[in-house]
């Protein structure tokens, strides 16, 4: 028995030094890399000829993206491509699907661990990094060719002095039906807003009470308000921090937003929680084509469809007019890529960015994945490559047609945007009583005033 | 000599070497962050904001200040004075009838302790979602005895109560401890009950309670700390709506830190629902004397 304890003894004791040697042996490897890195440092033109000939030390970047399964197949298939042009430098990717990828970027950020190159939403410039800490100047970097961005929307990602990001896309927001059940009401698809109205009646009538022809959350209410004030006084929504819309125009938003409640063209709020989904795509009414359209990102299309039980049509629809004198098409940029601040292969970070954006590989795997591309240079490789098509393409040609008007950076700060944010409290409380808006009108002005006041640009 | 002396002193000491290992740990991931957090709430510390600085009690100030938060300050206390007592209730309740002789009994006290084992887990806080939304199975069993469909979910009536009824299902864990306390009453009490006539009910009421007040004290503080800190249910149900009647302060507290990164502010949150929780658990210490029966002592 004493000796089997001793046995045992010996052998936990044997473990733990080998994994403690572990650790040590772990330490000079870090070192080591550390060491590679200065010594890369040293000699950054080396370094860039090295990757572009694909002769240089070995580098492994982090790369990181957030999207759904198709998004995900791509780039890692523009990255494995990238790692045979360059096969002295290994891309790991590390991707998720949306939900808590904003708060794991933030944690990375913060601690100084957030990958080389990174997907990132525009409004993060501002975010998390106002002064340009958290993101490489990517004017600095040779690797990249920024030739084909349009200026103005590059100029667009310079935060803090820095250009801080490359855009990838913008997006707008668009119509979309189900033109199925809209037959089944024996009616077209609206294009004026007496057509919407004159929808919500006829489903009541024809469809019953659970049908109804536009269904939307408490932050697509806000966007659809924002439709209608830009639409009826052609103003930016938010102008030098302040709100730019006057107590009673907004409340007229409000009151309007209500009005489609009423005439059965929206369901009540509490009506689309209690059906036990927080998302369109993922509400069974939507699936089964008892909600027949919202207002959405033209990118975003793709999973509604997904979401619908088969047999049922899907179309983009028409701007809504009737309402005003000005067009009222709202973009923004969707997404960009960015580099690090603290990423120690910086110029290789470039390189793979420039593979994506620029190359024709690259950019033919990466195709409309996330969304339709800004770069001129891409747009063209998609063309040759009759990848320019579809819905997505449609719809964004279709909104950047009447686009008169975009996001100040705060909009969708998470103070305002967030589910127990303003946007959210606004639109559930007119929602369950229309007499609020009054209240709720100088609410929304004074809490975006105040997030504009702590969040200078 | 000097190898005498350093095996005098490690035989003397050896013991705190293995402690240092949990007290590295306690220092660096829980006295330290708890500290720090205190300082944390006196400062508008922002995760991505340059030049923090100390602001004393302007956080707690703000705070008591903002409707929002106040409120979600009434609604945590409205779900934990509900799920508390109902799910001791439940627990003990459920524990009295296991501790019949029955048939299958350990089959049932096994099947009790399911949901505790299942937990507030997110795949359970799902499938809550699924059971109580408009066209889910209890709006189901409801119409099918032709009564009419309540919106759980959508509606600020009920929606709490969705979240309540979620904490007080998974009564298992203080199920077993009633159970484990309810063995131990001993057995001559009740004959000698029984003896001056006293029925089933008089019998729980004036010998098993009494003997068991211990185990209700014990279980009634795990369960305030517990209630008061609950995040998973509301988040994933109904992501602390309609209009705000699920927002529990502990996701206001995940707002601010990891949405808005405004740590003080969420530090300021945390330290305040520390001291309730703390005050309540003195309040309940203090009033043992008055209703918690230890045996031991002369009442």
């Amino acid at each position: 028995m004493k000796l089997m304890k001793r046995v045992m003894a010996a052998a936990l004791a044997a473990s733990m030094a080998a994994s403690m040697s572990a650790c040590k042996s772990q330490a000079p490897a870090g070192e080591a890399a550390k060491t590679e890195t200065q010594a890369q440092e040293t000699s950054a033109g080396a370094k860039e000829t090295q990757a572009q000939t694909g002769d240089g030390e070995q580098v492994t970047l982090r790369f990181s993206w957030w999207g759904g399964d198709s998004r995900h197949a791509a780039t890692q298939k523009a990255a494995e491509a990238f790692m045979a042009k360059y096969p002295n430098i290994k891309v790991e990717c590390e991707y998720g699907a949306w939900d808590g990828w904003t708060e794991k970027c933030a944690t990375q950020l913060n601690g100084g661990t957030a990958p080389d190159l990174m997907q990132v939403n525009w409004n993060w410039l501002y975010q998390f990094s106002g002064d340009g800490s958290a993101f490489a100047d990517i004017n600095s970097l040779s690797a990249i060719d920024l030739s084909g961005f349009p200026e103005n929307i590059v100029n667009q990602c310079v935060v803090g002095g820095k250009l801080q990001a490359v855009p990838i896309s913008t997006t707008g927001k668009c119509f979309f039906w189900n033109k199925t059940t809209f037959e089944k009401a024996g009616l077209d698809t609206p294009k004026t807003i007496e057509d919407l109205i004159n929808a919500g009646t006829v489903f009541k009538e024809k469809l019953g009470d659970d049908s109804y022809p536009l269904a939307m959350y408490q932050y697509e209410r806000m966007l659809l308000m924002l439709y209608y004030l830009e639409a009826k006084y052609g103003k930016e929504w938010v102008v030098d921090g302040a709100v730019n819309y006057t107590y009673d125009e907004v409340k007229e938003g409000l009151d309007w937003i209500c009005s489609l409640e009423d005439a059965h063209v929206l369901p009540k709020i509490e009506l689309l929680l209690g059906d036990g989904a927080t998302i369109l795509e993922k509400n069974t009414k939507w699936a089964n084509g008892k909600y027949a359209g919202f207002y959405e990102w033209d990118s975003a299309n793709t999973k509604f469809v997904e979401a619908l039980e088969p047999g049922q049509e899907f179309v983009l629809g028409d701007f809504i007019t009737g309402i005003g004198e000005y067009d009222a098409g709202l973009t923004k940029i969707s997404q960009c890529f960015a580099i690090t601040e603290a990423s120690e292969h910086k110029e290789e970070a470039a390189l793979l960015l420039d593979f994506l954006m620029n190359d024709p590989e690259g950019v033919e795997i990466m195709g409309t994945e996330r969304g339709i591309v800004v770069n001129e240079t891409a747009g063209k490789i998609l063309v040759e490559k009759d990848l320019l098509k579809g819905l997505t393409y449609e719809a964004n040609q279709a909104v950047l047609g009447v686009a008169n008007f975009t996001f100040d950076p705060n909009f969708e700060n998470s103070e305002l945007k967030d589910s127990t944010g303003v946007y959210y409290e606004v639109f559930e409380n007119i929602s369950a009583d229309h007499s609020t808006t009054g209240d709720m009108a100088q609410y929304l002005i004074d809490e975006i005033e105040r997030v504009q006041m702590e969040n200078p640009y | 000599m000097q190898r005498t002396s350093w095996k005098r002193f490690w035989k003397a000491n050896n013991g705190y070497l293995y402690l240092s290992i949990w007290l590295i740990g306690f220092f660096a991931f829980k006295c330290y962050p708890f500290l720090s957090s205190l300082y944390y709430s006196l400062t508008n510390y922002n995760l991505f904001k340059s030049g923090t600085q100390f602001i004393g009690l302007g956080n707690y100030e703000s705070i008591l200040n903002t409707p929002k938060y106040v409120k979600a300050f009434v609604v945590t206390f409205q779900y934990a004075f509900m799920t508390v007592p109902l799910k001791l209730l439940f627990a003990l309740f459920i524990a009295y009838i296991l501790n019949f002789k029955l048939k299958f009994i350990n089959m049932f006290r096994t099947i009790y302790y399911i949901p505790s084992i299942l937990g507030g887990s997110i795949s359970i806080a799902v499938l809550w979602q699924f059971l109580f939304q408009n066209e889910g199975l209890i709006n189901m069993v409801i119409r099918l005895f032709g009564g009419s469909p309540i919106n759980w979910l959508g509606s600020s009536k009920y929606a709490l109560f969705v979240i309540c009824l979620l904490r007080v299902w998974q009564f298992g864990s203080a199920m077993v401890i009633f159970l484990a306390a309810l063995k131990g009453v001993p057995e001559d009490l009740y004959e000698a009950a029984a003896i001056d006539g006293a029925g089933r009910f008089t019998q729980f009421m004036k010998v098993t309670v009494p003997m068991i007040t211990p185990v209700v004290f014990f279980n009634l503080i795990t369960q305030l700390c517990q209630a008061f800190q609950e995040f998973n249910g509301p988040f994933v149900i109904t992501n602390g709506g309609p209009q705000g009647s699920t927002t529990l302060i502990s996701i206001l507290i995940y707002q601010n830190a990891f949405k808005t990164y405004k740590m003080g502010l969420a530090s300021a949150m945390a330290w305040m629902l520390f001291l309730i929780v703390a005050v309540l658990t003195a309040v309940s210490f203090i009033s043992q004397k008055y209703w918690v029966y230890y045996g031991d002592e002369e009442r």
